[in-house]
Parts: C-alpha cells; structure tokens; sequence
C-alpha cells in the first residue's frame, strides 16, 4: 500500500530530477577543455553545486514555513520577512563561495604538485556563487508566488522544483563564470 | 519578524561549513580521475551528476517519509519497524528503476555528443546499475539511522536527514563509481 503510493507520487519527480541531471552533467562535459587549461578547477564543482543545493532549499522550506505560519503570502509576499530570508542566503552564499575558493586552492597544493592560480579560482568560485545565488533566490520567490497564487503548499513544490533546475543554472554559472574569468 | 538574516547565517555556516569540507574531497577525487574520466571515459563523467542527483532525492525523499512517520508515530524507532522496511525497501526500488532509465537515457544522449565512444552499452549498464545499487542501499541505510538518531535526540530529522545524505551520498557515489569502472573495465 505505501509502496504503491510511493512509487506513483515520487517516481515521476525523482526522473524529472534525473533529467535534470543529464543537462547538468552535459554542461559538465562541455566544460572539459577548460579543466584542462585551469588547474584546480574541477576541484570546486561538487562544492558550488552542494553550496547552491543546501542555501535554496532551506530558502524554500523556511518561505514554505513562512506561508503556513501565516507571515507572508500572495498578496503579501515582499515585506521585511522576505528581505531578511534574502539577505541570509546572499551573505551566507558570499561566505561560503569565499571559502571554496581559497580551500579548494589550499588542498590542490597540498595534494597534489600543482599550484592553481589563487584569483583566477577563488574569482571564478565568487562569481559563480554570487551569481547563482541571485539566480535561484529570484526563481524561488517566483516559484513561490506561482505557488500561493494557485493555493498549493508549497513544501511538495519548492524541493523538487529547485532540485531539477538549480543544479542545471548552477553549472551554467560556472561555465559562465569560468569562460570570463579566463578571458580576463 | 520571526526572520532575522544574522541567525539565519549564523544557524546556517557551522553545517554549511562541514558539507563544504567533506564536498572539497569528493572534488580532489575528481581531480584524481580527472584524466581517466575526461579523456577516456567521458560517458561517465557525464554521468556523475544524475549518480548523486538521484541518490540524494532518494536519501531525502525517505527521510522527510520517515520524519513524518516519526512526528504522527505510525513510525517507531525500531530496526524491525515493518513501515519503516516497506519505506526502505520501495525507496531501493524505486532506485533502481530510476537508474536503470537514465543510464538508457545518458547513453542515447552519448552517442550523438560524444565523438568517440569509448565503451559498449552494456558494460556501461552495468557499472551504472552497481553504483547506483549500492549507493541507494547505503544511502537508504543512512537515511534511516539519521532519522531515528536525530528523532531520538529530540532534533528534527526534517533539518538534518537532506544534508546529510546529499553530502554523504556525493562522496559515496563517487567512491563507488571508481570502484566498478575499476572492476568492470
């Protein structure tokens, strides 16, 4: 009985998520000349994508909170509530792409002989993540709006939802983020 | 205001901290297969991201499950809870099932973006099906342990199961991964 309901309602999500994770992995291919000229690069991808992960899903489920706790909704969705749940995800996402950066750099040089270039890695990290952040905060609240609009909780949305985009606009940030910083 | 941006960074870093640390391994693990995985066996490579994405949902699908369970109490903590063996055992299913579709998918898709395709389809099956396998197993085993750790500490494990499989389960996928392209290959 519970398996019967388990596999109808989180099959379908879990292969959109898969789906999701096919982009990603082929911008991940994509990217493969650039980790060959930028050493060290590789090293930060699992970082940025868990950092990403981590920050808009506690966004969500804390605005998912918010909406049951009766703090915001459709008609009263930007008040301070939201800006102080905005600004924890920017600051937090500004420290911990900082902290990548210069661990990532750390590490390569202890494990293995290379020494990568400390700005051209730790900017890359900060750009992608400030950016990403941005990005994926924008797309929640969006996402959330939708979701009261249409009366939903949005605790069975918000999850799935960033899951499939988040990693696939995290690794275009990235790319993106990468092709710049080398062309600088 | 039940909101204050300073707790949230301040609740939120210590965690985030450690998932970072732990994330910056599974990187210099990457950075090790980087030239196996790049020049040789790109098809792989392009498969590590649906490895971890689909190991992670499942950890935090059968985890928020099992909170719940735990908060109504139709869930007891209690290894031979027959709920919580239905649970895991649809979640390893329901694994496999996924994993076997996008490996079939991850491959179409390989034929046409990758030049040259370094390996037939069904050894790349099967190392998929392994990892995925034995990742879904560890990480389901993972899930319930957290939940009734957390539950019985009196935590919530809605706050603590999703980052601790998505975290454990991207190390795990990757060390797994290694080891039956070692085998297979």
């Amino acid at each position: 009985m519970i398996a019967k309901e388990m596999l109808k309602q989180s099959l379908p999500l879990l292969l959109l998520c898969g789906i999701g994770g096919i982009f990603a992995g082929n911008i991940l291919g994509l990217m493969s000349s650039l980790f060959q000229t930028i050493p060290g690069l590789i090293v930060v991808i699992p970082g940025i994508i868990a950092l990403r992960g981590n920050i808009s899903t506690a966004f969500g489920s804390r605005l998912g909170s918010a909406y049951h706790l009766g703090v915001i909704n459709a008609e009263n969705i930007w008040n301070n509530e939201l800006k102080q749940n905005i600004i924890g995800s920017i600051v937090l996402s500004f420290i911990v792409s900082l902290l990548i950066g210069v661990l990532s750099y750390i590490t390569t040089i202890l494990f293995f002989d290379i020494t990568p270039n400390p700005y051209q890695i730790i900017g890359i990290v900060l750009l992608a993540g400030m950016l990403s952040a941005v990005l994926l905060t924008t797309l929640t609240i969006g996402i959330i709006y939708l979701v009261f609009r249409r009366g939903y909780d949005p605790d069975n949305i918000t999850g799935p939802a960033l899951a499939t985009v988040g990693d696939i606009i995290t690794m275009l940030c990235i790319f993106g983020s990468a092709l710049f910083i080398e062309v600088i | 205001m039940i909101y204050n941006w300073k707790k949230i960074v301040r609740y939120g870093l210590p965690l985030l901290t450690l998932a970072v640390i732990i994330e910056l391994f599974v990187g210099q693990l990457l950075h090790q297969g980087e030239e196996m995985l790049i020049e040789q066996l790109s098809i792989f490579f392009i498969s590590i991201p649906v490895i971890n994405s689909v190991g992670g949902n499942i950890g935090s699908l059968l985890g928020a499950r099992l909170a719940s369970g735990l908060h109504v109490g139709s869930i007891q903590i209690n290894f031979k809870d027959k709920r919580m063996h239905e649970q895991l055992i649809t979640s390893i299913m329901m694994g496999l099932i996924t994993y076997l579709f996008l490996a079939i998918v991850i491959y179409s898709i390989g034929l046409f973006s990758i030049t040259k395709m370094q390996i037939t389809f069904i050894p790349f099956l099967l190392v998929i099906l392994a990892t995925g396998t034995v990742l879904v197993c560890a990480i389901s085993v993972i899930s319930v342990f957290t939940a009734f750790i957390s539950f019985k500490k009196g935590i919530d494990p809605d706050d603590v199961v999703a980052p601790v499989v998505t975290t454990l389960g991207d190390i795990l996928g990757i060390i797994f991964l290694f080891v039956f392209i070692g085998v297979g290959i």
